[in-house]
């Protein structure tokens, strides 16, 4: 299977001095979806970030396919184009109707009509089952739909690869599972995606491979069995924390 | 069923308000209807003069008035023309023409009857003169004892030493003649003959009519002092000669065209008579009922209102003073005026302004038009200020730093930009280096140098706006030109210790665009409005350099809109003046609010924006700008209610708005919580109305299930 992304040796310093991201390396292959897992501050939204450069790294080399994107002359709309990103807050366009979230993208960026572009998106919300509220505003919707939503936006641009930011972290408990439905019909479709999550069982029962990052580094990674037999002191501490939490 | 009813019940209250907006609309209508419609009155008042015999002429001197008629009609008045007696003569001839001067009265009628009243104390005698088959036309007193009659033929007859002599000066008939003194005269006729006397009338010179004029009857003439004479023909033209630079008045004579004829110079009527009362202000007699007056030399004729029937015909007017006068005419008519004839609004005179009511009614017409004025600055202001504001808020937050423009491109390119923007720099400050010594400035003096080289020689030269453009690009330039030479590849930020602290240098960290947005409203939110309205129009006099040029442009176009361009905004200095003081000011502030409400949505959203594949501008249009401009919708308002206010600062640029008028209204009502009151009224109606109308706007745009409202 090809690498659709591929990250090596990852730093990142935030201009306040803080060393977030410290020599990160992994590889995503073709319909693989990897999940990232860790405390807070453990640099894994900052990784995520880096792939598309909403943050720059300040070293190491981020490739799509092969390609290196991390350099000035890149041109970082088209590879965003390519990377579909889903937020923790959401992020919709609170001042467009759900079809319009969904369809700015393929017509400002993909430049189709507004037509074409409504029966694309028409598609893409059948699939996250928001067909019958396309013409609400953001606001009147539920935190879980808003996120289906927003997995809709992103999808409809048929990304490469798709990067979750802790999609279900803002989420009332019950509204939880309608989101992880959704992504775990996209992994089992065959979507490449990168899921950072606090859902240890969703990334136990959905990720292909879970990578645990503490402290700007990847402390251990592996099948997601390692979840059920840590093999780092580190890890079964965070385990056993989260448990503890739940 | 809630999502059937919510939008529904939300449609009704903003429709509410839409109503409420459009009945305060039609109300302000409504009041201001019956300020346009005013009532006028005529400026004359009939007078009793105790016979219904035609009156062909009047003379007024010193307290007494005298009027001449058909059948040796003589009445006078010794109390400004208010009571008038008749005074028998043993004329019967028909008195159609006269004159005064030296104290002295004459009276001739066409057959040659001629009577002269030497003083106040002497009476009426005949001294006839023989015309034969011919006819006299027009006589003027040359003295208190000798007079000059012009008639049929070209003849001219001169009194002196009890005796007439007679010579003629061509073919054509002379019809009237008039002396400034002795010595000084002019006679006129038909076919556009005139001709000069300055030696009492012995000897005459022809002078050239206009040729407009060439075949006009020239009826009646007035040589009122040295700088003016005027003429009139009998089919409605004027003629005037002035005094021009060497040359004597009566040698050069032009058509007067009239502004309130479009431009024609002929007035359309049957002339009969013209009386100077002063320079510039001339009173016109005709058939008809035709009374007019011009106070500005002819621009302008205003006809009168009379208060007899148009079937009278006015032979003559005398003019007691510069207000008082008295015209006659047909069947006795005798009307006398106070205001040279002028129309009076209705109520005028009787306006006491100590009533309430009445004050009200004098000066909303006023306020109206002072609202219009205002209203246009404003609008045209928000609009300026709002196309600025959003272009400056966008430049200041635009995030493209030195660094990221450096970046792309390759070390070297950027050093051999750095030399050549240092390179120019350089010459550009060069160039203004001999401007700079000229000024004669020492030390601290030179921060008023950039107003220096803009304008080094005053009053009298020109605005060299390019050289303040050379002295920002020349500093700016030089200083980009040596920052790039000094780049290595990193465009790090550089640490230096000083004093034991720490000092963080990073040039690179410049934002460009926000730079010059930050300069500009640095410039316009630290200096006084009032300042700034001042040195717009009488500084840089931008109606000379934008409106003019932009009224020239729209020159000869129609349309409702550029005619009204043209006409109530380009064409007036004070309003463009003002619309840029207004508009610029305004930018800076709107700019700092829009930026405020750029700030305040979520970063987060520019992510979501640029994760799907937009740029930065595509992402603040589309996105960012759409959820601002929402959010800031109430500080806008406050803004633009600021700039409704601020307007009245236009008043000390000469701009005739609101508040001007006010103070207009007050010089002449002399009432002075009234005239601001019921300014403080106004503009409080006006900035209402639009605080209601942007809740309206604010309900209308306002996003459904996002942030808190006071509201539904």
């Amino acid at each position: 299977m090809s690498r659709v992304l591929s990250i090596k040796d990852m730093h990142k310093t935030y201009a306040g001095g803080v060393h977030a991201v410290r020599g990160v390396s992994f590889d995503v292959k073709e319909g693989e979806s990897v999940a990232i897992i860790g405390s807070s501050g453990s640099g894994k939204s900052t990784v995520l970030r880096c792939i598309n450069r909403l943050i720059e790294p300040t070293e190491g080399e981020v490739r799509l396919r092969g390609d290196l994107i991390n350099t000035p002359n890149t041109d970082i709309n088209d590879v965003r184009s390519r990377i579909g990103m889903v937020f923790q807050s959401f992020e919709l366009f609170a001042h467009l109707r759900v079809i319009d979230n969904v369809t700015l993208g393929l017509r400002y960026v993909k430049g189709m009509s507004k037509k074409e572009a409504e029966r694309e998106a028409l598609e893409v919300l059948e699939k996250v089952d928001m067909l019958d509220r396309k013409d609400a505003f953001p606001g009147n919707l539920s935190g879980g739909q808003k996120q289906r939503v927003a997995i809709a936006r992103a999808l409809a641009m048929k990304p490469e690869v798709m990067l979750f930011d802790e999609p279900t972290s803002a989420l009332d408990p019950e509204l939880i599972g309608s989101v992880l439905k959704t992504i775990r019909g996209l992994a089992d479709d065959g979507m490449t995606m990168v899921v950072v999550t606090h859902e240890i069982s969703f990334a136990r029962d959905v990720a292909d491979r879970v990578i645990y990052m503490d402290q700007g580094i990847i402390a251990e990674t592996g099948a997601s069995s390692i979840i059920e037999s840590p093999k780092t002191e580190r890890l079964k501490r965070f385990l056993s924390s989260i448990t503890e939490d739940d | 069923m809630v999502e059937t009813t919510g939008p529904e019940k939300n449609y009704g209250s903003q429709f509410g308000i839409s109503k409420l907006c459009a009945v305060i609309i039609l109300a302000i209508f409504v009041i201001s209807l019956p300020a346009s419609a005013q009532e006028y009155r005529s400026g004359w008042d009939i007078v009793e003069g105790g016979t219904s015999s035609d009156l062909f002429s009047v003379q007024a001197q010193d307290d007494e008035i005298w009027a001449f008629g058909e059948n040796g009609t003589i009445i006078m008045s010794t109390d400004g023309g208010l009571n008038w007696q008749n005074y028998e003569s043993s004329i019967s001839s028909n008195l159609s023409i006269s004159d005064s001067g030296f104290g002295a009265f004459i009276a001739a009628g066409t057959d040659g009857t001629v009577i002269i009243k030497s003083d106040s104390t002497s009476p009426w005698r005949e001294i006839s003169v023989e015309v034969g088959d011919g006819f006299i036309s027009g006589i003027s007193l040359t003295g208190n004892s000798t007079a000059v009659a012009v008639g049929n033929n070209g003849n001219i007859w001169t009194y002196d030493v009890q005796t007439w002599s007679n010579i003629s000066v061509g073919e054509g008939d002379l019809l009237d003649v008039s002396f400034l003194d002795s010595d000084k005269g002019i006679a006129v006729g038909e076919l556009g003959t005139i001709l000069f006397s300055d030696d009492g009338g012995g000897s005459w010179d022809y002078r050239d009519a206009p040729t407009e004029a060439s075949n006009s009857r020239i009826i009646d003439v007035e040589f009122f002092s040295d700088i003016r004479a005027y003429a009139i023909t009998d089919n409605g033209e004027v003629l005037k000669s002035s005094r021009e630079l060497t040359t004597a008045v009566g040698f050069l004579w032009n058509m007067q065209y009239f502004e309130s004829e479009g431009g024609s110079s002929n007035l359309g009527v049957e002339l009969t008579s013209i009386e100077i009362a002063t320079t510039n202000k001339f009173l016109l007699s005709g058939a008809d009922g035709y009374l007019s007056m011009s106070k500005d030399g002819g621009n302008i004729v205003n006809r009168q209102i009379i208060p007899v029937g148009n079937s009278t015909s006015f032979n003559d007017i005398a003019m007691i003073d510069g207000f008082n006068g008295v015209a006659v005419g047909s069947s006795g008519s005798l009307l006398l005026t106070e205001r040279s004839g002028e129309d009076e609004q209705i109520g005028f005179e009787v306006m006491d302004f100590s009533e309430f009511g009445n004050f009200v009614d004098y000066s909303k017409g006023m306020l109206i038009d002072g609202l219009f004025a205002t209203m246009n600055i404003v609008i045209f202001g928000i609009f300026l200020g709002f196309f600025l504001g959003i272009s400056l808020s966008m430049m200041k937050t635009s995030p493209t730093t030195l660094k990221e423009i450096a970046q792309k491109r390759s070390p070297a390119l950027i050093r051999i930009f750095g030399i050549v923007f240092l390179v120019i720099g350089i010459v550009l400050l060069r160039h203004l280096m001999p401007i700079f010594e000229n000024l004669g400035l020492d030390g601290w003096e030179y921060i008023y140098a950039p107003i220096g080289i803009i304008n080094p020689d005053g009053i009298t030269g020109d605005l060299q706006f390019e050289n303040f453009l050379f002295l920002i690009l020349g500093v700016s330039l030089s200083l980009l030109g040596m920052l790039l030479i000094s780049g290595d590849g990193t465009y790090k930020k550089s640490t230096y210790a000083l004093g034991g602290r720490e000092i963080n240098w990073n040039p690179w960290g410049v934002r460009p665009l926000n730079f010059i947005a930050t300069i500009y409203t640095d410039i316009f939110r630290n200096t006084p409005l009032i300042v700034q309205f001042l040195f717009i129009h009488f500084g840089v006099q931008i109606g000379a350099l934008i409106g003019d040029p932009g009224a020239e442009m729209l020159e000869g176009s129609n349309g409702l809109i550029t005619s009204f361009l043209r006409d109530d905004i380009l064409s007036n200095r004070a309003c463009v003046s003002a619309i840029f003081a207004l508009g610029l000011n305004s930018g800076a502030y709107q700019c700092e609010t829009i930026r405020g409400a750029i700030s305040a949505i979520p970063s987060g959203q520019m992510e979501a924006g640029r994760s799907i594949g937009l740029n930065y501008m595509q992402t603040m249009r589309l996105i960012i700008m759409p959820q601002a401009i929402r959010i800031c919708i109430p500080p806008m308002g406050n803004e633009m209610v600021n700039l409704v206010l601020n307007s009245s600062l236009a008043m000390v640029i000469g701009y005739s708005e609101l508040t001007r008028k006010a103070k207009l209204i007050n010089a002449v009502t002399f009432q002075v919580f009234w005239s601001y009151g019921m300014v403080l009224i106004s503009y409080f109606i006006v900035t209402w109305t639009l605080a209601l109308f942007l809740r309206y706007l604010e309900n209308k745009t306002r996003i459904p299930g996002l942030g808190i409202s006071g509201g539904n």
